[in-house]
């Protein structure tokens, strides 16, 4: 047997294992609930498991920074070395792209990167769905994926409301209560990203207005002709900023919860893997672009379209010649 | 809105909670880091501002060193070539010396040469006479007479003063 022929072989039967995993490795119905789910109550405040998270991250942050800066040395080791590389390296990465407001945007876009990375792989804890409290069944909840059991899509995974769920025999709970994981990443809350989307949105309107000063209205109220036109046009896709940075970010990372949640369920060996470490790179990668498109958003709230304009006045100019 | 998970406490506790660590971040990381990374960029700076410094001065001292050098050279290759000026000068002299010395030396000893064989050939006449005197006396005591006598030792030395 050639070496080719073995491997593929390997993979073959890896594979069927894999597959047939799924009638000897069951992990329970895919626990996925599209808001976030209350943990316990303070005073009548509803402590939910994303703000929870929130929390964990705060301090791991905290931690981390109190870490790496307690005792500062001018050759760097350790933690010091890691966060003055990642914080250098970020520092860098936004000047190029707003050199004039860095020292403005860099606390907030920095922090939007640290928080939703760290909250983002927190989310990919294996296992970290399986420890939490248990709630009673009945609770109202929102709609959760669930394996039907019965019936005409019996099989099939659905979105179907919580209460319908029944006795479930893969968890720890009791009969009749459902597991609240403790750990749930706050960007699979949309309070979480359009609290974000909101702080950004406002921090580059505000910068905006004090650079540009009323004329920073000018991009958007008109009456240029045709320029009114795209003037409100461009009014309206300001204002869907921060709604498509929160939304952006919650996609991204919910759906790759669902689909670790689904594959897990489906193939419970060996498939999950490499979705793993997919979602790691794309915890990452959001979590850079939501820093990113902050600073790009702030540097195009300060330069005025006269600018532009003049620029591609230059610039035609310049190609003329 | 229910559905999704939406609600106005929860929204506001992620806002305060993320300006907070903002806040946080900002004080305990993001300023001591960006201090010390500025430091650390004034201190590579200077310290490559003084290595320069520091390359320059050697340059010019690695400069002054050979203009030394070969000033120093050029002093001692003076100072040679006026000491063999010099010895050359006291050999000549020292020869010279040796050579006036060399002749006075000679000129004494031909003189006393000169002066010995005076005296030499001067005894020895006068021995070469008392002796043919005595033998001549001896020989003719018997046969010449006293006038005889006389006249022939003054015809044997006048003959002695011919061959000298």
């Amino acid at each position: 047997m050639s070496g080719r022929m073995r491997t593929l072989v390997v993979v073959v039967v890896l594979l069927a294992v894999a597959v047939l995993s799924r009638f000897f490795l069951y992990s329970g119905d895919p626990h996925v609930e599209v808001a976030p789910e209350e943990l316990f109550a303070i005073g009548g405040f509803s402590v939910t498991n994303s703000l929870f998270t929130a929390l964990l991250v705060d301090i791991i942050l905290v931690v981390v920074a109190l870490l790496a800066t307690r005792n500062m040395q001018l050759v760097p080791r350790g933690v010091q070395n890691v966060m003055e590389m990642i914080v250098e390296a970020l520092y860098n990465l936004f000047r190029n792209l707003s050199p004039k407001f860095i020292n403005q945007v860099f606390p907030l876009a920095a922090s939007i990167f640290l928080f939703v990375l760290v909250s983002n792989w927190l989310g990919l804890i294996p296992g970290g769905s399986s420890i939490g409290v248990c709630h009673a069944a009945g609770e109202e909840h929102s709609a959760r994926l669930a394996l039907v059991r019965e019936g005409e899509y019996a099989g099939a995974i659905r979105f179907a409301p919580a209460a319908a769920e029944g006795d479930n025999p893969y968890t720890t709970c009791p009969s009749g209560y459902t597991l609240v994981p403790w750990l749930r990443p706050p960007s699979t809350d949309l309070n979480f990203t359009l609290a974000l989307g909101l702080l950004s949105f406002v921090f580059f309107e505000y910068w905006g207005f004090r650079t540009l000063g009323i004329g920073y209205l000018k991009k958007f109220f008109n009456l240029n002709g045709v320029m009114s036109f795209v003037g409100i046009i461009e009014f309206i896709s300001e204002i869907m900023k921060p709604i498509s940075l929160a939304l952006r970010l919650f996609g991204n990372i919910f759906a790759g919860e669902v689909l670790i949640a689904v594959l897990t369920f489906l193939v419970p060996l060996a498939l999950p893997m490499p979705i793993y470490g997919f979602e790691i790179f794309v915890g990452f990668i959001q979590a850079l672009v939501f820093a990113l498109l902050t600073v790009a958003f702030l540097t195009i709230a300060t330069t005025s379209h006269e600018g532009e304009h003049h620029g591609d006045e230059h610039g035609s100019a310049a190609r003329a010649h | 809105m229910d559905a999704l998970g939406i609600n106005l406490n929860l929204f506001l506790a992620q806002l305060i909670n993320f300006g907070v660590v903002v806040g946080l971040l900002w004080w305990l990381l993001y300023k001591p880091v960006t201090r010390m990374l500025n430091e650390r960029t004034a201190r590579i700076e200077a310290s490559l501002r003084d290595a320069d410094q520091v390359k320059q001065q050697l340059a010019n001292a690695k400069r002054d060193y050979e203009a030394e050098i070969a000033r120093a050279r050029q002093e001692a290759a003076g100072i040679v070539a006026q000491a063999q000026e010099r010895a050359r000068a006291q050999e000549a002299e020292i020869v010279a010396q040796a050579r006036r010395e060399a002749d006075r030396l000679r000129e004494e000893a031909r003189a006393q040469a000169a002066l010995e064989r005076e005296q030499m050939l001067r005894g020895a006449k006068n021995q070469i006479a008392e002796l043919v005197t005595l033998t001549a006396s001896r020989v003719l005591d018997a046969e010449l007479k006293a006038a005889g006598h006389d006249k022939l030792i003054a015809e044997s030395l006048a003959a002695l003063d011919r061959r000298n």
